[in-house]
């Protein structure tokens, strides 16, 4: 029994004659209780008149706070007459669904996704008490559909044999895992639009206390693996994790491509009971079990969860983590995925021992795998942050800090000289500057960065996007060095010492942006 | 970036540390502009000075300016980075630096 609540089962016809005698029942039932909010649950219940009404009233005075639940039409139409449905919350039974037949469209942690007709699907929860995971998660989906997070939010609770329902509207929808498996040449489109949605997810924003804390979670497996791997490797493990600084942005939390689905023209994010606050990390561990993590073993797991193979999966994993960071280098991409796979296997391994995984040869064997490959990424990893080579800021000179630190960070990987460091923060600081101070004057507008580090010769890339108005820097005479400083004129100078230092500068307007590209070698 | 200022009568040493870029310029700038009246030797002591910009150039060439009516102006102590920017930009022509 839920100790916050009572919940009172009624059966059958209540009138004048057995009125008296269910009052005793319920009264008995109630002995010693009190304070509780109740609920009737009228599932059963074909007929009340007045008598019976009048056992409700009188709890009432008692138990102010009643509710009833799963009342059937010609009950309910009772309840409207004599004023029930407006003294008290009254919920009309849900309907009954059946889902034989129907096509799986999507499966997630807590439930599958089946379509019922042309225009609408329902999620049917595992969990067989499931009414509190379906408020859950429509509180959220409204949360996510406020903050700008194209979704479906859910307009009916339905049975669906011994377990609840929601429905959705979800017109001639279809899932990115369907597009992929049966259009292989629309996976770079997939790739695309599956990391803007990412994007866009992970660059909000949740006021604070309204999603669980992901790291808090993750905390917790980290924890749990403390038995089963030697004290060193653990408390490692457990370090890495507390380390992530805590994050406001949002994460799904089961971001697969059969939670995303295309309606119309339009993208959707469904399944959002997992939603939650934390780093980027926590969401590309999720990310990489399921396209690898999951199949690693056993690569028909995906192609049954799925609908394609192993190998397309690894391919949409790497275009997608690789866009997703915007960099084509695999070393930055590489390490990226390492960090996700620690938190990966950690949760893989808990989940198979929390069922009984250890108990079974097979699985214990997989088990033994994953804390294999565990503990060798742990031996070479120092941070489970990491940082995506691409930013937008306002472009002002106020925020040239943080763009030189970023573009810092993001060349510190390729160990270049402290003069070639320099010399980047040299270049850097007059292009941004620049676009502070003329792209968009007298207005405002955004300027984006993103860095490379490439190979073969090694070197690194910087490139600046702006929208404001066309504007070719190198087409700018260079100043001429010979004149005296009375003849010197003051300015033009960030440009032309951008091009003594770089190696090659080339400039793009193209889709109304300016696109600035500076390269250095290393 | 600090500025300690060193006034002797018309010489006046101003030792510049740290970076001189686009965000503290304008901190020089007022010096500058405003406190070279009855200067006759201007020096700047780059000795911690890291990193420089053209936003720091077009400060050091105002200097030039204004000190070329008035008496002499010299740069010291320059390191690597800067002095490099200086080569580039041709501003070794025009600076008188030690």
């Amino acid at each position: 029994m839920n100790n916050e609540l009572k919940t009172i089962a009624l059966s059958g016809r209540i009138d004048s004659l057995n009125a008296a005698e269910t009052e005793k029942q319920i009264l008995d039932d109630l002995q010693g209780i009190s304070g509780v909010p109740l609920v009737f649950d009228m599932e059963k219940l074909d007929y009340i008149s007045s008598a019976g009404l009048r056992v409700i009233l009188r709890l009432k005075k008692q138990y102010p706070d009643i509710s009833i639940i799963n009342v059937k039409p010609e009950v309910y139409e009772i309840l409207e007459m004599t004023g029930f449905t407006e003294m008290m919350t009254v919920e009309k039974a849900y309907r009954v669904v059946s889902t034989e037949g129907c096509e799986e469209i999507g499966r997630g942690a807590n439930g599958t996704i089946y379509r019922i007709d042309r225009d609408n699907v329902v999620k049917v929860y595992n969990n067989a008490d499931a009414l509190e995971d379906i408020r859950h998660e429509r509180e959220v989906a409204k949360l996510a559909l406020i903050l700008g997070i194209p979704t479906a939010i859910s307009y009916d609770v339905v049975r669906v044999g011994e377990s609840y329902g929601s429905v959705f509207e979800l017109l001639n929808a279809r899932s990115f895992s369907k597009i992929i498996a049966t259009e292989p040449d629309k996976l770079d489109w997939c790739v695309s639009e599956y990391v803007k949605m990412l994007k866009k997810i992970h660059g909000t924003v949740v006021p604070e206390g309204k999603l669980p804390d992901m790291r808090e979670t993750v905390i917790g497996w980290a924890e749990f693996m403390r038995p089963y791997l030697p004290s060193d490797a653990a408390e490692k493990l457990i370090g890495l994790v507390n380390d992530v600084p805590r994050d406001d942005h949002m994460i799904h939390g089961d971001y697969h491509t059969k939670n995303l689905e295309l309606q119309g023209d339009e993208v959707l994010i469904i399944d959002m009971d997992t939603l939650a606050v934390g780093n980027p990390i926590f969401e590309l561990a999720s990310m990489y079990n399921s396209f690898i993590g999951f199949s690693e073993m056993n690569h028909a797991n995906i192609l049954k969860f799925q609908g394609f193979d192993f190998e397309t999966g690894t391919k949409f994993w790497k275009k997608s983590l690789a866009a997703y960071l915007g960099t084509d280098s695999e070393t930055v991409i590489e390490s990226v995925e390492d960090k996700a796979r620690i938190i990966g296997y950690t949760r893989m391994i808990r989940r198979s021992i929390r069922r009984g995984g250890l108990d079974d040869e097979e699985r214990r064997k997989e088990i033994e795998h994953w804390k294999g490959e565990l503990l060798e990424l742990l031996e070479k990893t120092d941070s489970l942050v990491f940082g995506v080579s691409e930013i937008e800021v306002e472009a002002d000179t106020e925020n040239l800090p943080q763009v030189q630190s970023f573009v810092e960070e993001h060349i510190a990987a390729a160990e270049c000289s402290p003069k070639a460091m320099m010399q980047i923060g040299l270049a850097v600081e007059e292009i941004f500057t620049n676009i502070a101070n003329y792209a968009y004057a007298p207005d405002k507008g955004k300027a984006k960065v993103r860095v490379d580090v490439l190979k073969d010769p090694v070197a690194v890339s910087i490139t600046f996007v702006d929208h404001g108005v066309p504007y070719d820097p190198l087409a700018k005479d260079d100043p001429d060095l010979t004149l005296s400083a009375e003849d010197r004129a003051i300015g033009g100078l960030g440009i032309f010492m951008t091009k003594k230092i770089m190696d090659d500068i080339v400039y793009e307007y193209r889709d109304g942006q300016n696109i600035l590209t500076l390269r250095k070698n290393l | 970036m600090t500025i300690t200022k060193t006034q002797n009568g018309a010489a006046l040493t101003v030792k510049v540390d740290g970076r001189l870029d686009t965000m503290t310029a304008p901190q020089l700038e007022s010096v500058v502009s405003s406190e070279l009246g009855g200067i006759e030797k201007l020096v700047f002591d780059f000795a911690d000075l890291e990193y420089i910009s053209s936003a720091g150039l077009r400060v050091l060439l105002s200097a030039q300016k204004t000190m070329n009516s008035q008496g002499t102006m010299t740069v010291k102590n320059v390191n690597e980075l800067v002095s490099e920017v200086f080569e580039v930009t041709g501003f070794t022509d025009i600076l008188t630096i030690e």
